[in-house]
Parts: structure tokens; C-alpha cells; sequence
């Protein structure tokens, strides 16, 4: 089952599916051994009773054929068909009225039997004169017109050998039956847990957010593919619906461009007809500040859905990393100066990058920019390139009062505001702007701890 | 007075333009369809040229790229309400001098005309002056008053970049895109921390002051 065994991500699903077959296959066999033996009973009963009846037919017709033939005639009769009898199977003997030993070759009439012409089974065998000795017999004892006693009895032997050999057959029967059929029902149960297995994987794209993502249908057109068709069918819908919302809200945003643009207008010109000591000029430039954000936030909700609708790859390029982290360190490190943190450049050695030189900067810069805003002054905000596994990874690290665990998805979706950045200004959309940027690149964004208290945002790229 | 076509579609827009231009004292001319504005740019005359990226008639990458072919250099400042890079550098590649997205504040495509407009003046020159400010661009030293300034490279190219457009308005924008290089919004304060570090240092305590803050849009740099 090594091939089986999936990634510890996968653990819950795989196991679950796992131990389902394995229990499917076990109940099978348990039933399949059980019906056989009980097969193999009815069988093995039916032919011993029937040839029961057959022994104990043949030896009543001899009893018939020999009593009725004449007296004097009979021990050399018996001797007779005891030669015939190749196999050895029939035994005879006559006993005078007394019981005593006249001729054949049983020597003595077995206890308990009743002499009585009927067939009666004999546990114990008979014990012949040559000695040889049948485990069980079948045995009947007739008084004869003159006073003696014939006896005949028929080895048991050969019914139950026939049973025998019916049981091994059947057991055979039933192990070549068994082993291919669980053999061939694990191998067959693998096919539909590794399409499952496909499955799983086509939609992690789906789970990671990329509704994209589609399940893959094969040309069997069974039942998992049609649950996949199915699934399919749903994700075409929900994609058209989330598409339609973030197409609503863009064009709100769209559209709301425009008048604001001219309401900012007019307040600019209203506050260029003023006099410079009206103190509604300072009620006008508040006017115009607000206006500037709500045209901020418009901008940068549009830019982030135009890098995720148009995943271009135009802009890239080979980009030096440490020019492009000693730019963003320049360019942010007067306004970390006025709020008193320490702003730190860590970078030396680092490799060119494949990546859209202008974005990576955004990106960058929103991350400095939001650790700056997060942290206190006399705090420190470090951007530090260091390298692993192989991957060039970006930290940008605080000693602010971090970002709890549980906000950390929320963060990186529009709009949404820690509880603790309550009274900073921005527009919330700096982290889903970095995140969009970083999707675009295949570059991977998390946000973990900066120890012992503060963030670390981090790019690997 | 300086004379501006105007080529744009919109209406409203084209009406906002021209108002804004015609304030600052430019004779504006406001024609709606590519092809109409490619001819009357080609008969030329005009000191600057603003082109929307989509018209009727022939789109404006079409219209800069033939003026540029028929050997017409007049300053061309691309509108369009594509923010993207890759389109900002079509638009430019095509040979249009500097580029805005719409939906714009007035001010800010005034003072880009502005700048198109006194491009060329001076660009030779190797050292700049503004009243008693003294720029070298050789010795990439700055003196004020005949005192040494001790400025950082970015500091430098900051005061290099308002210096030549002495007594024009440069939004934030238009700093950040010449001194810094990048299209986007730097948010937050960060162009003006920077004009303030650089205004201590120039304007000094007992000098009058050279920079000026254009309230609600920009920075100026005026000789007293």
C-alpha cells in the first residue's frame, strides 16, 4: 500500500478512503469463506447420505440374492464375490446358530449387532481373520432357514474418502477463488482511489482560492466523472457569481472615480478663489484629504483586480534585488526617521530575480510602508534578503505589536482592517495589493512572528 | 501664449481640459477624432499636444506614432484611462512625452503641460540657478548663498529635478515618477518627508524660501 500512502497533508482524506476499501475487501472475503464452507457442508452431506443409501442398497440386494440361493452352495458363493471384490471393500462370514465360525472371512459375529437383516452402521469396523481392520462399516446379519447367520458388511472407507475428496476440491475451489478475487478487488478498488487522488489535486488550486481550477474528466464517463462533471458545473457557477460581485464592485469603483475626480476639482478651485486667511480654506482642505483618500482607495482596489485579471508577464525582467531593496530603503527612510524608528538594510550578496522591476518595488514598499505605520516610535523595521532552501526570501520585520494569528488571512483580504489599526490612516488594501503582486510572480507571502513580539512579512521568491 | 490641441472624445473631459488649460493662459483647441487631430498636428504650430490612447477615427497610438514619423516633435502627453505599465510604456514608446490616467485632477495635467511645455529651456546647461541656489551638475555640488549644501544623491536629484522646472507646480506624482521612476502611489506622506528634509537643508533658518508647497496639489521652486 506504500504507493498509497499520501503527503501527512493529505492525511485525513487518503486515511479515511484507505481504511473504507481495506474494510470493504475484508467483509467480502469474510462472507465469500463462510457461504463456501457452508457450500462445501451441504454438498459433502448431500453425497454422503446419498451414498449411504447406495453401500446399504448393495448390501441388502446381495443379502437378498445370497439367502435366497441354496445352502450348501453359499460358502463357496461368499468366497466368490469376496475375490471379485477387488478393492477389498465387502467382507462376509457364516456362523452356525451358536454364532460359531463356519466359514468367511470374518471370524466372529461384532457385539451389539441385531440379527435382523438390516443395514446398521458399525463404528467400530469388524476386524477380519487377515487382520486388517476398517475403521467403519457398514454391516447386516440374517438368520438362515437352517438356524445360521450370514453375515455381510461393506467398508465405509470409500464414502468417506468421497467426501474427502469433494471438501479438498471445493476448499481448492475456494482459495482460487478467494485469493485472485481479494487480490483482484484491492487492484481494483486503487483505480478509482487514485482518480480520487487526481482528483484531490486538481482542486487544491480551487481550495488555495484559484477558481480557475477545473476537475479533470476522463473518456470513461462513470460515476466519478460525472460527480466531477458535477463539481465542475457548481465551480463554473460559483466563479460567474464571484466574478460578477468583484465585477460589480469594480465598476462602483469605476464609476465613482469620475464624479469624485470633479468633486475634488471644484474644492481645489474653491479653495484658489479664497482668501489665504479664510479659515474655511482649512474646512476646504480637509474636504480635499478626504477626497484624496477615497480616490486612493478607488485606485488601489482597481490596480489590485487589474493584476489579477491581467497576470502579465510583460513587465519582467531580470531585477537587481539589492539595487531595488537599497531604493525602497531610501526612499523610506527619512519618514521612519521623522517617527523615530530605527530602519534597517540588510542586503548583500543577493541574486538578480526574474520579476516585474516596478511591481516588485510596489509590493516593497507597501510592505516598509505598513511595517513604518505599525510600529511605535523607537521601535525597528528591518528589510533583510537572506536565502532558503534555495529561494532568495524578503523579510521585512517589526517590533510593533504584530498581527494576531487569526487575522492574518483577513489581512491580506481587501478592505479588511486589524481591530488593533483602528485610528492609522490607509486604506486596507497595502497587504491585498502585496499579496496580489506576489501571486502574480508565483512568489509566496506569509506573515508570521517577529520574536518576541512584532511582524515579519515575508516574500519567498 | 502657448498653443495647445486638444484631441479628445469625451466631451465633458475635452471641456475640462481646455477650461483648465485656457486658466493658465494657453489657447486651447479641442478637436474630437484621430484622423481630424492627426492633420491639424501635422500642419502644425502647436506648442504641446494632449492625445487620448482611445478615439474615433484612428486610435491615439496610431496618431503620435505617424506625427513622430512625419518628423513633428511637438510634446505629446498621452490620456488614458488604461493605468497599467505595459500600456503607459506603449504609450510612450509610440513616441508620446509623458503620460496621465484618467480619470486625472486638472491641476495635475496643467502642471504636466506646464513642463512640456518649457521642456528643452535650459536642458544644456550645466549648472542650474534659483535666486542665490546654485546647482553643479558636474561637480554635483549645490551652494546657497555661497554656502556648500551637504546633500545625500537622492537629495541631489530631487533638488536637480526642481530646479529645472523652477516656477512651474510639480505634483507629488510627477516627483515621484522623474526622481524615483516608478508609477504608483507612494501613499502616505513619503514625497514630502523627503521635500521637507530637502527644504531644511536649503531653506535654512534666516534664508528666504525657494520651495513652496502648492496647496491640495504640489511643490514649486521660485526664486524670491
Amino acid at each position: 500500500m506504500n504507493s498509497m500512502d499520501a503527503s501527512p497533508r493529505h492525511g485525513g482524506l487518503s486515511g479515511r478512503w484507505r481504511s473504507s476499501t481495506k474494510r470493504l475487501i475484508l467483509v467480502y472475503g469474510v462472507f465469500f469463506v463462510a457461504w463456501t464452507v457452508v457450500l462445501i457442508g451441504a454438498i459433502s452431506w448431500q453425497t454422503a447420505s446419498y451414498l449411504d443409501g447406495v453401500v446399504d442398497s448393495i448390501l441388502e440386494q446381495r443379502l437378498r440374492y445370497l439367502s435366497s440361493v441354496e445352502r450348501t452352495r453359499l460358502p463357496a458363493l461368499l468366497a466368490a464375490t469376496n475375490q471379485l471384490d477387488l478393492r477389498g471393500l465387502m467382507a462376509s462370514g457364516l456362523f452356525d446358530a451358536q454364532g460359531r465360525y463356519l466359514s468367511g472371512d470374518i471370524d466372529h459375529l461384532p457385539d451389539g449387532l441385531a440379527i435382523d437383516g438390516r443395514v446398521h452402521p458399525l463404528a467400530e469396523g469388524v476386524q477380519r481373520i487377515s487382520g486388517e481392520r476398517a475403521a467403519r462399516m457398514h454391516a447386516v446379519a440374517l438368520r438362515l432357514d437352517d438356524g445360521s447367520v450370514m453375515l455381510l458388511a461393506r467398508d465405509y472407507r470409500v464414502v468417506d474418502q468421497v467426501g474427502t475428496i469433494i471438501r479438498s476440491a471445493l476448499a481448492w475451489a475456494l482459495s482460487l477463488t478467494l485469493v485472485p478475487g481479494l487480490l483482484g478487488g484491492y487492484l481494483l478498488s486503487r483505480g478509482p482511489l487514485r482518480r480520487v487522488r487526481t482528483i484531490e489535486t486538481a482542486i487544491e488550486p480551487v481550495m488555495r482560492g484559484d477558481l480557475g481550477a477545473r476537475l479533470p474528466v476522463s473518456e470513461r464517463r462513470d460515476e466519478l466523472d460525472m460527480l466531477a462533471a458535477i463539481v465542475n458545473r457548481m465551480l463554473d457557477q460559483i466563479e460567474r457569481l464571484l466574478g460578477e460581485v468583484k465585477g460589480v464592485s469594480d465598476s462602483i469603483a469605476h464609476d465613482l472615480r469620475t464624479p469624485l475626480t470633479r468633486l475634488r476639482t471644484q474644492l481645489h478651485r474653491v479653495q484658489q478663489l479664497g482668501d489665504a486667511g479664510d479659515p474655511r480654506g482649512e474646512l476646504v482642505e480637509r474636504c480635499i484629504v478626504e477626497a484624496d483618500a477615497l480616490l486612493d482607495r478607488f485606485r488601489a482596489l482597481l490596480r489590485i483586480s487589474e493584476l489579477e485579471d491581467i497576470g502579465r508577464r510583460a513587465g519582467f525582467g531580470s531585477v537587481d534585488l539589492g539595487e531595488t531593496l537599497r531604493r525602497v530603503h531610501e526612499l523610506y527612510a527619512p519618514l521612519a526617521e521623522e517617527r523615530e524608528i530605527a530602519f534597517a538594510l540588510d542586503a548583500h550578496a543577493v541574486p538578480a530575480l526574474r520579476a516585474d522591476g516596478h511591481l516588485l518595488f510596489e509590493a516593497l514598499a507597501n510592505l516598509v510602508e505598513n511595517a513604518i505605520k505599525f510600529t511605535p516610535g523607537g521601535g525597528h523595521v528591518l528589510l533583510r534578503t537572506t536565502s532558503e532552501e534555495g529561494r532568495v526570501v524578503i523579510d521585512v520585520l517589526d517590533d510593533g505589536r504584530g498581527i494576531p494569528v487569526e487575522d492574518r488571512d483577513a489581512v491580506l483580504r481587501r478592505f479588511y482592517r486589524s481591530a488593533g489599526a483602528a485610528g492609522t490612516a490607509g486604506h486596507g488594501l497595502g497587504l491585498p495589493l502585496v499579496a496580489a503582486i506576489a501571486r502574480l510572480h508565483g512568489y509566496e507571502f506569509s506573515i508570521g512572528d517577529n520574536p518576541p513580539h512584532g511582524t515579519r512579512m515575508r516574500l519567498a521568491c | 501664449m502657448a498653443r495647445i490641441l486638444t484631441i479628445e472624445d469625451d466631451v465633458v473631459t475635452a471641456r475640462e481640459i481646455a477650461a483648465e488649460l485656457q486658466a493658465a493662459g494657453n489657447q486651447v483647441e479641442c478637436v474630437g477624432d484621430g484622423s481630424v487631430g492627426l492633420a491639424r498636428a501635422l500642419a502644425g504650430g502647436y506648442d504641446v499636444i494632449t492625445l487620448d490612447r482611445m478615439l474615433p477615427g484612428m486610435d491615439g497610438l496610431e496618431v503620435v506614432s505617424e506625427l513622430r514619423r512625419a518628423g513633428i516633435d511637438t510634446p505629446v502627453l498621452m490620456i488614458s484611462a488604461l493605468s497599467d505599465v505595459d500600456a503607459r510604456v506603449r504609450g510612450l514608446r509610440a513616441g508620446g512625452d509623458d503620460y496621465l490616467t484618467k480619470p486625472f485632477a486638472p491641476e495635475e495635467l496643467a502642471a504636466r503641460v506646464e513642463v512640456l511645455l518649457r521642456r528643452g529651456a535650459g536642458a544644456r546647461d550645466t549648472t542650474l540657478r534659483v535666486g542665490d541656489l546654485e546647482l553643479d551638475l558636474i561637480a554635483r555640488s549645490a551652494r546657497r548663498s555661497g554656502a556648500a549644501l551637504d546633500l545625500l544623491p537622492l537629495e541631489f536629484r530631487l533638488l536637480e529635478y526642481l530646479m529645472r522646472h523652477a516656477g512651474q507646480v510639480l505634483t507629488r506624482t510627477m516627483i515621484f515618477e522623474a526622481v524615483w521612476g516608478y508609477h504608483f502611489d507612494p501613499g502616505t506622506n513619503v514625497i514630502d518627508v523627503h521635500i521637507g528634509r530637502l527644504r531644511r537643508k536649503v531653506d535654512a533658518a534666516g534664508l528666504e524660501a525657494l520651495i513652496h508647497t502648492v496647496r491640495g496639489c504640489g511643490y514649486a521652486m521660485r526664486a524670491p
